[in-house]
């Protein structure tokens, strides 16, 4: 990679003019802000900052687009593609120090704040106003970093994704001025939908310094059932069914048998290990009693498992947070292994196919990867366990994953559901979207013209 | 009247657009014209007739999307869809009526690139939300198509959401993928009789606010109500705030208890069923019968029609405000949709749509304007879309320049020169 070569003393004093010690060359905290949580390669920035307001990130943007300097922002560095790395070096923006919660209005059901803020914190903040934030990646990540990499999570089937969930954003351009996309009125009409602009851009078109967003209303009731199968294949067609029936379930995750043993190790998680069907109704009570009903009838069609209850809210939080931890949990199945967390997502009456398919491409490579994912929007996870000293099982899974992303491009589904493309998957966006490439490349250079935004993400210019 | 080109195919749009590009033309773009008059005044030197893109290309009930070419009417759309128990959730509304042409009229495309969405959309979004991908050629010629058939995806910018509500003026959509949904087995209605306007955001926002999967809340003060073709409704001879609820039967009714519980304390409560349900819910999201003067009266009409949108507790206070500013014999029509979020507002005809007074009004609560209704003349001269002043608007520039950098789509329809 070629590295830009701005970064001299006169960038560095005036950062520090700027921020005083929020400015660090330390090797340590480099090294740090320069990977995620995945496979892919690190590369550390030349210098880590640390604003705290909007104007401070303003500031910084202005110095380093006067000197051609990339800049690289940075949430939690929970991300799965390689979106943080400073690929051409560069400043890396650490946005963890701006972690206000702005202002709720319970009346109106939303909240601003500021991109340091985590999806727990926010949560825990919500506590006592009857109101929660329901997108939850396993990672407890920020806030703007979950709109830069338009996350989702186990309650999307319900209540949407960050596109639908994100109703305002300001933003630091790449020239340094700041925006606000959009009034507070939710139903906008004024232009183009630059809100949705930004959700997704993993860091390539502007900084999100503050972030408004939807809520929800706590339910009046709900449900958790954990139902085990005897095979894959019934399993899906239990949640295929559930979802072309317009059931409105909250969440529906799937979980195969090595992913349960993986559970029953990291989380003493105590279920049948088998092919596992989680799912959770919210509602009333009478409402989910009825879903409850036609759930349990469909599942009879595919064998009529067994429900098991999960009733108690100290049992139900321990069964998610098992969930969420499984990539922890893959990753204790073998230790020493990194992890490469795949993220198909296919039309969801193709959805038993692809995993079929999927699950005996596994066996036949060979490979140690447990298989879980939010079915309900047709989007699964294969976590692959691999050596990263074995030059011959990198090739496997490499191998294994074009494989699966073309069989899910075949079935007119996509390589990424919810992890984003960062630099692990700029090959394939070309591959499914060929021309719109350009027409995203075209965007980039029209609102980024020195390519300083987080450049190499996304879209090669 | 302008040349007008009528691609039958998608190759021939792609030819018009390409030659387009090289000659330096411009094209106004048109569905089946039904929202010609939504937005500004067009300059364009010619015409581009999409209507002869008329197909539903892909469609398999039981893969909860449909493909079609953009021209295909809605008409033709949902009737396909009834036949499999399947609905648009975001109930396109059908502006005929507004627009003085036909009802029934109005394509796929022209919905999603003017982002209409009906009542549900409180509850299931906006028509972007259920738009998951397309087919198109920009304004520098290029074929492209984003998104798929799939609910999630992340592949880079959101090409479909930035298409979605841009009025035509970045890309011709060729094709689009959309959403659908298995219809509700039962329709129910709970309406309140006589509540103020203050009084009726507050009834919305709790039945909102609850467990019950409200998929409807709008508010008709008495004037408005008594135009409604639904005998329950115009005969009630009050103001009517109605709450729609939406699924399996016996989950309908006992929703339909629990909110009758819940607005007992706002007065009688009663109950349409499924058909008026449907035909109330239609007038609500069409509008035209709430914003049409009365003939038989003597009454020509309201001219110009204003859509709000406001955050959902300041709409009664900002339609105060406007009437009290503008007059009595301004006429106002009103009536709220989206639990207050929503403010249709007709005016008689004055050469500046008092768009001051509106704007200023809604400016404070953090909402906006847009001209709906009004003659080309004052389209002109006045904003219809709120305006979005530096940084902003020059973001919007620069994504404008982005897609169609000579202007060959649909010049001026959003901003004046853009
Ligand atoms: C155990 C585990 C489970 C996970 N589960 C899920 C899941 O279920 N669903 C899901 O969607 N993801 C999941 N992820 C992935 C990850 O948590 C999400 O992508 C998350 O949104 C990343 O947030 P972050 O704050 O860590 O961002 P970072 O990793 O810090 O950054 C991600 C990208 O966003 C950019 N960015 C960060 N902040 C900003 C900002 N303020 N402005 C502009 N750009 C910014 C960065 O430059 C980078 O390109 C999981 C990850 C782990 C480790």
């Amino acid at each position: 990679m070629t590295k830009i070569k701005r970064i001299n003393d006169d960038l560095i004093g005036a950062l520090r003019g700027l921020l005083g010690d929020r400015v660090s060359a330390s090797e340590a905290v480099r090294e740090q802000h320069g990977h995620d949580e995945s496979y892919h390669e690190g590369h550390a920035p030349d210098l880590v900052v640390f604003p705290e307001t909007a104007e401070e990130v303003s500031e910084v943007v202005k110095l380093c687009a006067a000197r051609d300097v990339p800049v690289i922002p940075f949430g939690t560095g929970t991300a799965l593609e390689g979106g943080v790395a400073a690929l051409h070096g560069g400043v890396c923006i650490d946005l963890m120090r701006m972690n206000e919660i702005v202002r709720v209005n319970t009346e109106d059901m939303d909240v601003t704040v500021q991109p340091g803020v985590t999806r727990k914190q926010l949560n825990q903040h919500l506590r006592d106003t009857g109101l929660f934030f329901p997108i939850d990646p396993g990672a407890d990540a920020s806030l703007g970093g979950m709109t830069a990499t338009r996350a989702s999570g186990t309650n999307a089937v319900r209540y949407g994704t960050m596109r639908e969930n994100v109703l305002s954003l300001s933003v630091v351009l790449a020239d340094g001025r700041i925006i606000r996309t959009s009034r507070r009125a939710r139903k906008s009409a004024a232009g183009y939908d630059l809100t949705r602009l930004f959700v997704g851009s993993e860091g390539t078109l502007g900084v999100i310094t503050e972030i408004t967003l939807r809520l929800q209303g706590i339910p009046e009731a709900v449900t958790t059932a954990v139902c085990t199968f005897e095979g894959v294949e019934p399993a899906i067609d239990t949640v295929i069914a559930t979802i072309q029936s317009g059931i409105p379930v909250a969440r529906v995750e799937f979980l195969d048998a090595v992913q349960m043993q993986a559970l029953a190790d990291y989380s003493d998680l105590d279920y049948p290990i088998g092919p596992t069907l989680i799912f959770e109704f919210h509602g009333t009570e009478n409402g989910i009693a009825e879903q409850v009903e036609m759930v349990k009838a469909i599942a009879g069609d595919f064998g009529a498992p067994e429900f098991h209850w999960v009733d108690k809210p100290e049992e139900r939080s321990h069964l998610w947070q098992a969930r969420h931890d499984s990539y922890y949990a893959c990753l204790a199945l073998r230790p020493g292994a990194k992890g490469q967390a795949t993220d198909v997502c296919v039309p969801i009456s193709r959805l038993a196919e692809c995993i079929q398919e999927t699950r005996k491409d596994i066996d036949e490579s060979g490979i140690l990867a447990p298989i879980v994912g939010h079915v309900g929007d047709g989007n699964f996870h294969v976590v692959l366990l691999i050596d990263m000293d074995d030059k011959d099982e990198i090739a496997r899974c490499k191998a294994f994953n074009e494989r699966l992303v073309m069989r899910a491009l075949a079935m007119e589904g996509t390589c990424t559901g919810e992890h984003g493309v960062g630099y692990g998957k700029i090959d394939f966006l070309t591959a499914e979207h060929g021309e719109a490439v350009s027409v995203m490349r075209a965007l980039k250079m029209a609102l980024d013209p020195k390519n300083i935004m987080n450049p190499g993400k996304i879209i090669r210019v | 009247m302008t040349d007008t080109l009528k691609p039958e195919n998608a190759d021939q749009l792609f030819d018009a657009l390409q030659w387009a590009a090289a000659e330096g033309q411009s094209f106004d773009v048109r569905g089946h014209g039904s929202k010609l008059d939504f937005g500004r005044p067009m300059q364009a030197a010619l015409g581009l007739d999409l209507s002869g893109l008329n197909a539903i290309t892909a469609y398999e009930p039981s893969e909860l999307y449909m493909t079609a070419l953009a021209a295909t009417p809605i008409a033709d759309i949902k009737a396909a869809l009834r036949q499999n128990n399947q609905q648009m959730a975001f109930e396109p509304p059908d502006m005929g009526m507004l627009y003085g042409g036909e009802q029934g009229g109005g394509s796929i495309g022209g919905a999603i690139a003017c982002n209409l969405a009906g009542p549900r959309r409180v509850q299931v979004g906006a028509a972007r939300d259920h738009f998951l991908g397309f087919h198109a050629v920009s304004g520098r010629g290029e074929v492209f198509k984003s998104g798929g058939t799939v609910v999630k995806n992340v592949t880079g910018f959101d090409l479909s959401k930035l298409l979605a509500g841009s009025f035509g003026t970045l890309a011709v959509m060729s094709h689009v993928t959309f959403k659908v949904m298995p219809a509700a087995e039962k329709t129910r209605t709970v309406l309140v009789p006589g509540l103020s306007d203050d009084q009726a955001m507050n009834a919305m926002a709790a039945a909102m606010g609850s467990s019950n999967d409200v998929s409807g809340a709008a508010h008709l003060p008495a004037s408005a109500a008594a135009r409604s073709g639904v005998s329950y409704v115009s005969g009630a001879g009050v103001a009517v705030t109605a709450l729609r609820v939406e699924g399996p039967g016996p989950s309908v009714e006992h929703r339909c208890r629990a909110l009758t519980a819940l607005l007992n304390e706002f007065g009688e409560i009663e109950e349409l069923h499924s058909k008026n349900s449907a035909d109330l819910w239609q007038e609500i999201g069409d509008a035209g019968v709430f914003m049409e003067g009365d003939a038989a009266a003597g009454d020509s009409g309201t001219d110009q029609i204003w859509r709000l949108s406001v955050p959902p507790m300041d709409g009664a206070g900002v339609v105060e405000r406007i009437l009290g500013e503008t007059g009595a014999e301004t006429g106002g029509r009103v009536f709220y949709d989206w639990g207050g979020g929503l403010v249709w507002l007709g005016l008689k005809a004055s050469p500046d749509a008092s768009h001051e007074v509106v704007r200023g009004a809604v400016k404070p609560t953090g909402g906006l304007a847009t001209l709906i209704r009004a003659d080309a003349g004052v389209r002109r001269r006045v904003p219809v879309f709120e305006p979005q002043p530096g940084a902003l608007g020059d973001l919007a520039k620069r994504v404008k320049g982005g897609f169609d950098p000579n202007g060959v789509l649909n010049p001026g329809r959003m901003v004046e020169g853009v």
